[in-house]
C-alpha cells in the first residue's frame, strides 16, 4: 500500500517535470522567436533608420516582393562563374610556346676529364 | 660484426645459466620483482604469462574490441561522423586491452594517464568547449531570417521527455532517467554534461549511445520522413531567406546567451560557450580567437573526449543489462524527436498561408545533430524534387535544436540536482 503510494508520487513528480520542462524549453525558443521576429523594427527605432519604407519603395519599384530575393539557382550560376572567372585565370597566357637556346661559355669545374676517380686505363 | 654476434652470444648463455639452475642474478633482484619471486625460467614466464592481455582477457573483453573495431568500419566504410567514431572506437580498443587489477594503466584506476584525460568528461569541462567551437562556427543567419522555425527545435525536444517517461518506466532511478533522457536531444556534448551531473556511472553507455545514433542518423532519419510526410508536402518550396544584417548576427548571440540562461541557468557552462563562441565569430574584431575555437582547440577536445568515452566502456562496467536499455531507449528517443518535429512542422502549416509554409521534412532538422540531420533533409528534399534545397532552411530547425537541448538538459539538471 505503502509502495504503491510511494509510486503515484513518484509518478506525480515525473509527470510535472516532463510538463513544465517541455514547456519551458517552448517558451524560451518561443520568446527568442518573438524578439528576432521584431528585431528588424527595434533596430529601425534605435537606429533611427526607415527600413520598412526602403523596403516599401523597393517592393514599388520591382513590382512584385520575390524580386528581391534571389533564387539557388541564380546563387548557384553566379556562384559557378565566379569560380571559374577564379580559377581559370591561370590560362590566359601568350600561348606562344618556344625552346630558348641557352649558350654558355666551356667551364671545367665540374669535368670528368679532372676527377679522382678517372682511373688511367 | 661476427665479434659482436660471439659477445652477444656468450652473454646470453652466461645470463640463462644462473636462470636455468634456479639461482638468482644479482643485478635481477635490484630490478624486477618477479624474479625475485621465479625461481626458474618457467616461473618466470608463468608471471609474464599473467601479467598479459591474453590471461586477463573476458569474453566481455572481446565483444567490445568488436564494438570498436565495428565503429572504426562505419567511420572508414561509410564516413558517419569520423571525427567521433574514429576516436571512440580506438577508445573502446584502449579500454578493453585486459590487464590485472592495480597496473595503474585502466581508466577508472586512480592516477593513470587515462584517468586524468577522464577527468575532463566526469567533471563535465569538455562538453563546454566543444559548444564554444560549435558557436565558433555556426551561422546563425537562416534562423535569424526565419524565427519561427526555431519552434521545430523546440517540438523535436518531445524525445528528450519522452526518453525521461520511459526510462522511468523501464525502472531507472530518476536521475539516471533524467541523463538517459538527454539522449533524446541528439547531442552528445549535452548528454555527456548532463549525465555527468545527474548519472556519472552512466556516462559511458550514454555517450556510447547518444553517438552511436548520432553517427546512425542518415539511417533512422529518412524512414520516419517517408512514413509521415507525404510526397505533395516534400515538394513544398520555400521562400529564400532574407539577407541578415551584421547588426542582427552580432545581437543574436547576446540576446540568446541572456535570455536563454536566465531562463535555465543550469545550461550556462553550455549556453554561455556556444553564443561566446558565436560572439567571437560576429563580433568581426576576433577572428584569431573565433579560428582557434573552430579548428584546434574543437580538434583537441574531441580527440580528448572521443578517446576517454571510448576508453570508459570497459566490459565490466558497460555489459550490463542497463546498457542494453539505454540502447534502446535512445533508438526511441531518436525516432520519437524525429516524428516530433516532423508532426509540428506540419501542424505549423495549418495556420501558415500558402506563400510562407514551411517543408516538413525540415522538421526532422529539429534534432540537434549538427549538421547531419540538415544534411539528411537536403538529401530527402532532392529525392522529391532535384531543385529544391533545403540544406539552409534545415539549418534553423537544426541550431535551435542544440539551443533547445541545452536547455531541456538545464532544466533537467536544475529540476533533479
Amino acid at each position: 500500500m505503502q509502495e504503491t503510494a510511494t509510486t503515484a508520487t513518484d509518478w506525480a513528480q515525473i509527470w510535472i517535470i516532463t510538463g513544465v520542462g517541455y514547456t519551458v524549453v517552448f517558451l524560451a525558443l518561443l520568446l527568442l522567436m518573438f524578439l528576432f521576429n521584431k528585431m528588424p523594427l527595434i533596430l529601425d527605432v534605435v537606429t533611427g533608420k526607415k527600413v520598412k519604407v526602403l523596403i516599401k519603395k523597393m517592393k514599388a519599384d520591382n513590382g512584385n516582393e520575390e524580386d528581391q530575393y534571389l533564387s539557388g539557382e541564380i546563387s548557384a550560376a553566379i556562384g559557378m562563374a565566379l569560380t571559374l572567372y577564379f580559377k581559370e585565370q591561370h590560362d590566359e597566357e601568350s600561348g606562344v610556346i618556344t625552346i630558348k637556346r641557352v649558350a654558355r661559355t666551356y667551364s671545367p669545374w665540374s669535368s670528368k676529364i679532372y676527377g679522382v676517380n678517372n682511373n688511367p686505363r | 660484426m661476427k665479434k659482436l654476434l660471439t659477445v652477444i652470444v656468450i652473454l646470453g648463455i652466461l645470463y640463462l645459466i644462473p636462470l636455468l639452475m634456479g639461482q638468482e642474478l644479482m643485478a635481477q633482484s635490484l630490478t624486477l620483482k618477479i624474479s625475485e619471486e621465479s625461481g626458474s625460467l618457467t616461473e618466470g614466464l608463468r608471471q609474464f604469462w599473467e601479467y598479459t592481455g591474453f590471461a586477463n582477457a573476458s569474453l566481455g573483453n572481446f565483444i567490445m574490441i568488436a564494438v570498436g573495431l565495428f565503429f572504426i568500419y562505419l567511420a572508414i566504410r561509410f564516413h558517419y561522423e569520423p571525427l567521433l567514431l574514429i576516436p571512440i572506437g580506438t577508445g573502446i580498443l584502449l579500454g578493453n586491452i585486459p590487464f590485472p587489477a592495480g597496473a595503474g594503466v585502466g581508466i577508472y584506476e586512480s592516477g593513470s594517464v587515462l584517468n586524468y584525460l577522464y577527468f575532463g568528461v566526469t567533471q563535465g569541462i569538455y562538453p563546454p568547449l566543444i559548444f564554444l567551437g560549435i558557436g565558433a562556427m555556426t551561422d546563425f543567419s537562416s534562423l535569424i531570417s526565419n524565427p519561427r522555425l526555431m519552434l521545430l527545435g523546440a517540438a523535436a525536444q518531445v524525445g528528450v521527455f519522452g526518453t525521461f517517461i520511459g526510462a522511468v518506466a523501464l525502472g531507472f532511478e530518476i536521475h539516471e532517467a533524467g541523463a538517459i533522457s538527454i539522449i533524446g536531444g541528439a547531442d552528445g556534448p549535452t548528454a555527456i554534461f548532463a549525465s555527468a551531473k545527474l548519472a556519472p556511472h552512466l556516462i559511458g553507455s550514454i555517450a556510447i549511445a547518444a553517438y552511436s545514433y548520432m553517427a546512425l542518423v542518415p539511417v533512422i532519419q529518412p524512414p520516419i520522413m517517408k512514413l509521415l510526410v507525404s510526397k505533395k508536402e516534400r515538394l513544398i518550396r520555400m521562400k529564400p531567406p532574407r539577407a541578415v544584417s551584421r547588426t542582427e548576427k552580432i545581437l543574436f548571440p547576446i540576446v540568446g546567451l541572456l535570455l536563454t540562461t536566465f531562463i535555465s541557468p543550469s545550461a550556462i557552462p553550455l549556453l554561455g560557450m556556444l553564443f561566446f563562441g558565436n560572439i567571437l565569430k560576429e563580433s568581426g574584431v576576433t577572428d584569431r580567437l573565433a579560428d582557434t575555437a573552430r579548428t584546434k582547440m574543437i580538434d583537441i577536445v574531441t580527440i580528448l573526449l572521443g578517446v576517454t568515452v571510448g576508453a570508459s566502456t570497459q566490459a565490466s562496467v558497460f555489459l550490463t543489462a542497463n546498457s542494453i536499455k539505454i540502447f534502446a531507449l535512445g533508438a526511441v528517443s531518436f525516432i520519437i524527436a524525429t516524428a516530433g518535429g516532423l508532426i509540428f512542422a506540419k501542424v505549423m502549416n495549418l495556420f501558415l498561408s500558402q506563400k510562407n509554409k514551411i517543408n516538413p521534412l525540415i522538421g526532422a532538422a529539429g534534432v540537434s545533430a549538427v549538421p547531419d540531420s540538415a544534411r539528411v533533409v537536403q538529401q530527402e528534399g532532392i529525392k522529391s524534387d532535384p531543385s529544391n534545397h533545403l540544406l539552409m532552411h534545415a539549418m534553423a530547425p537544426n541550431v535551435s535544436g542544440v539551443i533547445g537541448s541545452a536547455v531541456a538538459a538545464g532544466i533537467m539538471i536544475s529540476f533533479l540536482m
